[in-house]
């Protein structure tokens, strides 16, 4: 046995070697693991400059919606042009990249997750910008800061705001693949029935921005509406059906805060917290715009029922105003003939009106052996040509300035008039904790709307459990 | 001490080794005690161990620390504990109810009816065993789906009931039959064969006795099929402790807060499921951990309170 280690002994059972031989065998090592390793291309780090020869780099992307295609489409596209940019360097990219349509995002989470940690991960993975923070945290990504410097001219037309949310602590660890905002839509046709003028109906969206009109307005429309017999009872608002992060826009409305800038922690406000909670138990119990049992309700229903123009006023994302055309087959031109749309109007007349934005991010892995072309390949999909063909065939909003004068973008006018709302854009925290903070908070919302406990009791349970599981990761305010 | 030495020797050699003696037994038996030790106890094992650190998707597989008895602490002093406790305790007692007395109820009745009918009867309750778990929940939810859909909605309207959304409304009673029909076949399958294999003789002879139907069942059948019931109820105990993918398919845990929340079901959604990225393993080893100590404690429980030794013990007269 003794031979075959490399303790001590292997010198004790007589293994002599001379200073020549030593030197001879070392060489001849160095040179076979030269030759066994592969090309330097694959080896590049961040900050180093392209190598020569063929380097593979791989991209996850996912949908799940259908029409998102373009995540992968573009970064192949990408690929094309930066080869032509690493053609004076000898080297070529190939590159595998995916697109999953239609499925989960826990799976494909998981499958990441135990990808990086099986050191398999892709070079570049597309998710939502709250993943950074596990994932930075388990170091499956890289901070990109010092690539973005590097680089910095093919990002300067990103829009500005959308920095905030690819940042933890001030590092940067993804680049914006998309975004988008999630409006309130309202029925032309049935607040004309109410008696509204086309120039009331048209000007909806500018009296909620000015704050003229605000969520007061919504409930008492909503319930004028049904009491005329306009809509059925509790078909005056819909809000999404399922868990999201749409609700949240109640919060930020009502002066709710999520995460501390200065200490990254996380954040929860008791009064604004009561007062989203009020919202939609009032919506369900008070004002019954919204029907009871509504927590669940099957996607297809609810998005059959909405383009049925069933229901007055109904909160969704922009992209489903192309899925409501591809799924649901309503031509375009019924649903600007019948649907509006506007931001979440403001809690009280006066204030500031409200949406979310949840972009969805490329970020480079820390599996990957070559991180600045994978920086570089992303820097190449994010043009105002391409990130446009992808607004337009998805309903995604512009993540550059640039993509407004976009021919592709400009014949867009749902994209052009829904792009001012990310001006008014709140977006959710990205802390490792988030998923529990956001488990607790949805879990009172659907028991508010159940009946089981009240706002007050909603809101004061919900924060005795987060500071229960967060501790110092929370900031009572 | 020659002598002593002597009598040693011998006793030697007259006592086989333990290796001689058990040899055969070890032999049969190793393939399947090597099956049960790496895929029962070091699980168990491995699960106890992650329940002491913080191992989540933050901290990967190389980060994580050992933090003691936290996440325990989180556990007990978290608000929702109790709530979910309650949960999988009416959980356990109803569906275990339903699949005993249901089990029991379709053999009596199937083994007293003509075979082919007692057969077709009993394959028709195998149908949801034999279904995947995710096509039958998924025809319960269609079923119950909200109006203006849903099947229940349209056979109950006839009867002046308000159209609703039955799987929000009434949760929990779609819970218990949804676990129930597919527990109770394994129930009546079980119980048929033992009430088959009950000697003819001591049904004739009672009822020459004068003995009524519910007389037989109740001083006949039910003692002789205690071993079988006990089978059921221990396994389907320990099941139902660990099962929650009906639930998980149909409810997730809601409507509302946690209504129809269990243990095992806590455990899955906070170490292998996050709407935000971030899954707490550490933290859902510690739930796992618990329940297999519950299923442990409710296990030689049952066994004691049916006196488990008594039922498998040597008859104490064999008549030949």
């Amino acid at each position: 046995m003794d031979k075959y280690t490399l303790s001590g002994r292997v010198a004790r059972e007589g293994l002599r070697l001379s200073r020549r031989r030593f030197l001879v065998s070392t060489g001849a090592l160095v040179a076979a693991t030269a030759c066994s390793t592969a090309p330097t291309g694959q080896q590049q780090g961040g900050g180093q400059a392209a190598p020569a020869g063929t380097v593979k780099l791989a991209a996850w992307t996912i949908g799940p919606d259908a029409p998102s295609y373009y995540r992968r489409d573009n970064l192949v596209a990408a690929a094309a042009t930066l080869n032509k940019e690493l053609e004076k360097d000898g080297t070529k990219v190939e590159l595998e990249a995916t697109f999953e349509s239609g499925g989960s995002w826990d799976d494909y989470k998981q499958k990441f997750v135990l990808a990086a940690e099986a050191k398999q991960a892709p070079d570049i993975v597309v998710a939502g910008h709250e993943d950074m923070a596990p994932w930075a945290a388990a170091g499956y990504i890289v901070e990109l800061d010092p690539l973005i410097k590097k680089y910095d001219s093919k990002f300067k037309d990103v829009i500005p705001t959308l920095w905030d949310a690819m940042k933890l602590k001030d590092k940067t660890y993804a680049i914006p693949q998309d975004t988008e905002a999630r409006p309130l839509y309202y029925r032309k046709d049935l607040l004309a029935k109410l008696g509204w003028s086309k120039d009331k109906i048209d000007g909806l969206p500018d009296a909620v921005k000015k704050g003229d009109f605000a969520w007061s307005d919504v409930v008492s429309t909503a319930k004028e509406a049904i009491a005329k017999g306009i809509v059925d009872p509790a078909s005056g608002w819909y809000h999404r059906p399922s868990r999201g992060h749409d609700f949240y826009s109640w919060y930020y409305a009502n002066g709710g805060e999520m995460q501390d800038k200065a200490s990254g922690k996380l954040v929860l406000v008791p009064s604004a917290l009561e007062k989203f909670y009020q919202v939609h138990y009032a919506a369900v119990k008070v004002d019954k715009i919204t029907p009871e049992q509504f927590m669940g309700l099957p996607g297809k229903q609810w998005n059959e029922t909405v383009t049925a123009g069933k229901v007055l006023f109904y909160n969704a994302g922009t992209w489903t105003w192309k899925d409501w055309q591809s799924t649901y087959k309503v031509p375009e031109q019924a649903l600007w003939d019948n649907v509006g749309f506007t931001l979440v109007p403001a809690a009280q007349r006066g204030g500031k009106p409200f949406t979310l934005s949840h972009p969805l991010v490329y970020m480079v892995t820390a599996s990957s052996k070559s991180q600045e072309l994978a920086l570089r390949l992303i820097a190449n999909a994010t043009t105002p040509e391409l990130n446009s063909q992808h607004s337009v065939t998805s309903a995604h909003l512009a993540i550059l300035t640039t993509q407004e004068k976009d021919p592709t973008y400009q014949k867009d006018k749902f994209l052009l008039a829904t792009s001012y709302m990310l001006g008014y854009t709140t977006f959710i925290p990205n802390h490792p904790k988030y998923g529990a903070y956001d488990e607790v908070l949805f879990r009172f919302l659907t028991a508010v709307e159940q009946g089981q406990v009240t706002p007050k009791q909603a809101a004061d349970s919900a924060v005795s459990e987060l500071r229960t599981q967060l501790r110092d990761e929370l900031i009572v305010r | 001490m020659a002598r002593t030495g002597t009598l040693q020797l011998e006793r030697e050699e007259q006592a086989p080794s333990w290796w001689r003696t058990n040899a055969t037994a070890m032999l049969f038996m190793g393939p399947a005690a090597i099956l049960v030790i790496v895929f029962f106890f070091v699980p168990v094992l491995l699960t106890l161990g992650m329940s002491f650190t913080d191992i989540a998707t933050a901290t990967g597989l190389s980060g994580w620390q050992w933090i003691g008895t936290a996440n325990y602490e989180q556990i007990f002093r978290g608000s929702f504990t109790g709530l979910i406790v309650r949960n999988t305790v009416i959980y356990v007692l109803l569906v275990l109810t339903f699949n005993v007395l249901v089990g029991l109820g379709v053999a009596l009745l199937t083994v007293h009816v003509r075979d082919q009918v007692g057969g077709f009867f009993r394959a028709v309750w195998l149908l949801p065993r034999i279904s995947p778990s995710v096509v039958y929940a998924l025809m319960w939810t269609w079923a119950a789906a909200p109006p203006p859909f849903g099947i229940i909605n349209e056979f109950v309207a006839p009867f002046g009931v308000a159209p609703r959304f039955w799987m929000n409304t009434d949760p929990w009673m779609f819970i218990l039959f949804l676990n129930g029909f597919v527990g109770a076949s394994l129930g009546m399958l079980i119980f048929t064969s033992a009430i088959e294999s009950i000697p003819e003789d001591l049904f004739r002879a009672a009822r020459v006795d004068g003995a009524n139907a519910w007389q037989i069942v109740r001083r006949i059948t039910v003692p002789l099929i205690r071993w079988p019931i006990l089978f059921v109820l221990v396994y389907q105990s320990m099941s139902l402790l660990a099962s929650y993918e009906y639930i998980l398919l149909t409810t997730n845990g809601g409507p509302g807060l946690y209504i129809t929340e269990v243990w095992s079901l806590w455990a899955f959604h906070t170490a292998l499921q996050s709407y935000a990225g971030n899954l707490e393993i550490g933290l859902g080893a510690a739930m796992a951990a618990i329940l297999v100590l519950v299923g442990v404690a409710v296990s030689a429980f049952l066994l004691r309170a049916f006196r488990f030794n008594d039922l498998v013990s040597e008859p104490r007269v064999e008549i030949t």
